[in-house]
């Protein structure tokens, strides 16, 4: 995988420090990194947010330590305050931040270029081809980095982070690294007081003067072909797109193509060397025209006019595949831009195939908590509560049946965003966040309720994990990346300590937490500040700690002679193992999916969901 | 011009299409030929629509165009249909027959799904990976394995380029112990009932 690929370059380029807070398509690289820890003699971890782990990564750097931190593209914004400093200061040993970005928003909120922040910070941009090239680049950003004492931005996305190939290992992890560093009192550079700020201004400039000069060479830029008229510059994986593309044309061999894996800043030299061949350009790059316009720079300064064009042809938004770069490359060629593959047409089926997003899972403790405290507002008639919603996977209860996520931005937003509304609206305004989305960025905006006198309940849904991202240990799990039994911090104590009247419940048992949160919504409307913890382990963690423990989990069962078929299991749920057959009238379980969470049983009126199989004795304990 | 084989593996989140990528990626590595593997991960794995796009033979780009497709695996049948996109006349599709309607929604159902298929004059393959997995592990967590066997049997653009002790080779690598012996089974189990439908 291209994130292994990544921690493996950086572990033989002797790394000795790496942290990050998971986040996809970035998490796997601090993953395998925790991994091997104890074997390969680093120190791994899991930062409470981006911005803690830059920090933590860049303290070692300037201590020459070589260090790592990765986070997604939208980490970046969280670590955006100390990243444009580090530009400035630089640092002592090789330092990289992956940026994995997400064209195409697979798995995120929005799909911003990152390579913007290269340009911002002053920081150079490494962006790889492949999992293969990763895998080499890595090594390569780090001697860029030592070279200009510089941090380096090191660019990937979704199709490199998460695509596998095979990458043959040119080299050994060093046995020897250097893991204890030294803190040099260089005030200068490290206290940027306006006066000291100017100057590492200076020294920043310089080096980005110098990499735009000296570094077009390969494996930063590669120039095929040269001497051609018809020239393609293709940056990061677009350059695989056009290689595969060009050979399906049978064109290879009449274009020059430049790869540029340094796209910023864009070194000029071998831009120029092909331009003045060239009659006519065109730019393939995913998303914004990053490199097209330092090509447009470069063409300027140097009184070059062949004939260009990028985003005319190439889209800005989405994720590039070979579809859309075929089809640009024939647009550019003014050809019909039909591929060679026929695509099959959708089929014509009545009813239409249903969208199938992404839903809770069998079993998913946070199903239990929606309905719960849904369930007890009506109780306490607390009328059309508002809820603010958070990232992680219980943004999916947006959908039906909850809408138990009314908004969602960023991390740590509901919180924020609940305050703001509760200070403008009637309703009651309930926040919604995760465990590890509370400790990541939730605590500042809990203790701002507080302190400005806000009237939002918040909502915490501990399952142990940070789990969206592949379960990683967070400050509530007792664990750290490297699997070392440490302290725990529970939520409701900071939420006490902060000032607010906290319930904790156990959503498995649906009634008495109804009971409870109600109660909590009544003093809620005496204007007390009230906060709700709710805690039952990830339904997928469970299942599979069921699985290596030996525990059988219960099955639950529909009685389809006591069923009336009142539909109420199906539509206040939505558990995916609950189904209604075609044409059939009365829904069945799935007992192959169902986790035995009980829920449908304590909701169905008709006391006809009942349990199938028993679970264990000891079942219970797979899912505390 | 090395053509590279495309195989598009669809499902819903949950049903193992990592770890089916992952095992004909590791048969690959041991057949000697290149590969790439594009997954998605995070949210896009919680019980949606999921495809795992996997290219033998040199290349980098990681993904298969629309119409591409020289096999289409597709573990649910709503999925099946929905990629049928990435099909041509020429694609071999094995579809798992299971149907699995996402919460709340009304569906079209097995039947008419495989008539159309048919009626587009496709190579389908309709086979019961559920069951297979079932009566061998106890669960439906192998059904993954099952119609990778039964991929395999079916297709000879496959069988040009693996042989079935890569596939083996390739199961070695992720799993160990119990799971494993269980899931060769499953493997074999499945190739055979596919070898028995080619005979046919
Ligand atoms: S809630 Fe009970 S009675 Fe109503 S449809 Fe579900 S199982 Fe049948
Ligand atoms: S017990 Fe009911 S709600 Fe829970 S997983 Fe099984 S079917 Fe779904």
């Amino acid at each position: 995988m291209g994130n292994e690929a990544i921690a493996r370059g950086a572990l033989e380029a002797g790394i000795c420090f790496a942290s990050a807070y998971p986040g996809t398509p970035s998490t796997e690289i601090v993953e395998s990194l925790a991994s091997v820890a104890k074997e390969a003699g680093i120190y791994v971890e899991w930062s409470t947010n981006e911005k803690v782990a830059f920090e933590a990564a860049y303290a070692a750097a300037i201590s020459y330590v070589r260090s790592l931190v990765a986070m997604k593209h939208v980490g970046v914004n969280v670590a955006a305050d100390i990243l444009m400093s580090s530009g400035y200061a630089g640092t002592n040993a090789g330092f990289i931040i992956v940026s994995a970005d997400d064209p195409g928003q697979h798995s995120s909120q929005n799909e911003q270029d990152n390579r913007w922040y290269g340009m911002l910070s002053h920081i150079p941009v490494v962006e790889p081809s492949s999992p293969r090239d990763a895998y080499k680049l890595v090594k390569e950003a780090y001697r860029l980095s030592e070279k200009y004492k510089q941090p380096i931005i090191f660019r990937s996305t979704t199709r490199i982070s998460h695509t596998r190939q095979p990458v043959l290992l040119e080299e050994d992890v060093p046995a020897e690294k250097k893991c204890r560093g030294k803190f040099e009192r260089t005030i200068e550079r490290w206290v940027l007081v306006p006066a000291h700020g100017r100057k590492q201004k200076r020294r920043m400039m310089n080096v980005w003067k110098q990499i735009r000069e000296e570094e077009g060479h390969p494996p930063f830029i590669t120039v095929f072909n040269p001497g051609r008229r018809k020239v393609i510059i293709a940056d990061g994986i677009a350059y695989a797109h056009v290689a595969e593309a060009l050979e399906l044309m049978g064109k290879t061999n009449e274009y020059t193509v430049v790869k540029v894996n340094l796209p910023v800043p864009l070194p000029y030299k071998p831009i120029v060397e092909t331009l003045q061949d060239a009659k006519h350009v065109l730019i393939v790059e995913e998303l914004d025209p990053v490199v097209e316009m330092q090509v447009k720079q470069v063409m300027y300064e140097n009184g070059l006019a062949p004939d260009l064009h990028g985003k005319d042809f190439v889209p800005e938004n989405g994720e590039l595949d070979l579809d859309t770069v075929y089809r640009s490359i024939a647009l550019f060629e003014g050809r019909e831009p039909v591929a060679p593959w026929e695509p099959m047409k959708p089929l014509d089926l009545t009813p239409k195939i249903p969208p199938r997003p992404p839903v809770m899972c069998p079993g998913c403790p946070h199903r239990n908590t929606f309905y719960i405290v849904k369930v007890a507002a009506n109780k306490a008639r607390s009328k059309n509560p508002i809820f603010t919603g958070d990232i992680g996977c219980y943004t999916l209860g947006y959908q039906k049946p909850f809408y138990t996520q009314m908004t969602s931005f960023e991390m740590g937003g509901s919180i924020g965003v609940a305050h703001g509304l509760s200070k403008v609206v009637d309703e009651p305004v309930i926040a919604v966040i995760g465990d590890s989305t509370f400790y990541h960025a939730g605590i500042p905006g809990s203790i701002n309720i507080i302190y400005n006198k806000g009237k939002s309940i918040v909502l915490v849904l501990d399952n142990f994990y940070t789990a969206m991202t592949g379960h990683q240990p967070h400050p509530g799990t007792g664990k750290t990346a490297m699997g070392e039994e440490t302290y725990r911090v529970p939520i409701e104590k900071i939420l006490e300590t902060i000032g607010f009247e906290t319930y904790v419940i156990n959503p498995m048992n649906v009634k008495e937490s109804i009971n409870k949160v109600a109660e909590a919504f009544e003093k809620y409307k005496e204007g007390k500040p009230v906060a709700i913890v709710s805690r039952m382990k990830c339904a997928l963690q469970a299942i599979r700690d069921a699985r290596h423990k030996g525990i059988k989990l219960p099955v639950y069962t529909i009685l389809q002679d006591k069923c009336t078929g009142c539909m109420v299991c199906v539509n206040l749920l939505g558990c995916p193992a609950i189904i209604v057959p075609k044409g059939a009238k009365k829904p069945v379980i799935l007992s192959e999916l169902c986790a035995g969470c009980g829920l449908c049983a304590q909701v169905c009126p008709f006391n006809a969901i009942v349990l199938k199989e028993k679970g264990s004795p000891n079942w219970i304990e797979a899912w505390f | 011009m090395p053509k590279r084989y495309n195989i598009v593996v669809a499902g819903v989140g949950g049903q193992g299409l990592l770890t089916l990528g992952r095992v004909l990626g590791n048969a690959a590595i041991e057949a000697g030929i290149d590969v790439s593997i594009a997954e998605t991960h995070g949210l896009s794995q919680r019980g949606g629509s999921l495809i795992v796009q996997i290219r033998l033979g040199e290349g980098e780009s990681p993904m298969i165009p629309r119409g591409a497709a020289d096999l289409l695996i597709g573990l649910e049948a709503l999925e099946t249909a929905r990629q049928i996109i990435y099909a041509n006349k020429e694609t071999r599709i094995v579809m798992n027959k299971f149907i699995w309607p996402p919460p709340l929604e009304i569906y079209p159902d097995l039947d008419q799904i495989i008539e159309k298929i048919k009626g587009r004059k496709l190579r389908l393959y309709v086979i019961d990976a559920n069951k297979i997995s079932e009566e061998i592990v106890g669960s439906i967590i192998s059904a993954n394995m099952a119609i990778l066997g039964y991929s395999y049997a079916v297709d000879p653009g496959l069988q040009e380029r693996l042989e079935y002790k890569h596939l083996v080779k390739g199961l070695e690598r992720v799993f160990r112990g119990k799971v494993l012996e269980l899931n060769k089974k499953v493997l074999a189990t499945a190739y055979d009932l596919g070898r028995k439908q080619v005979e046919k």
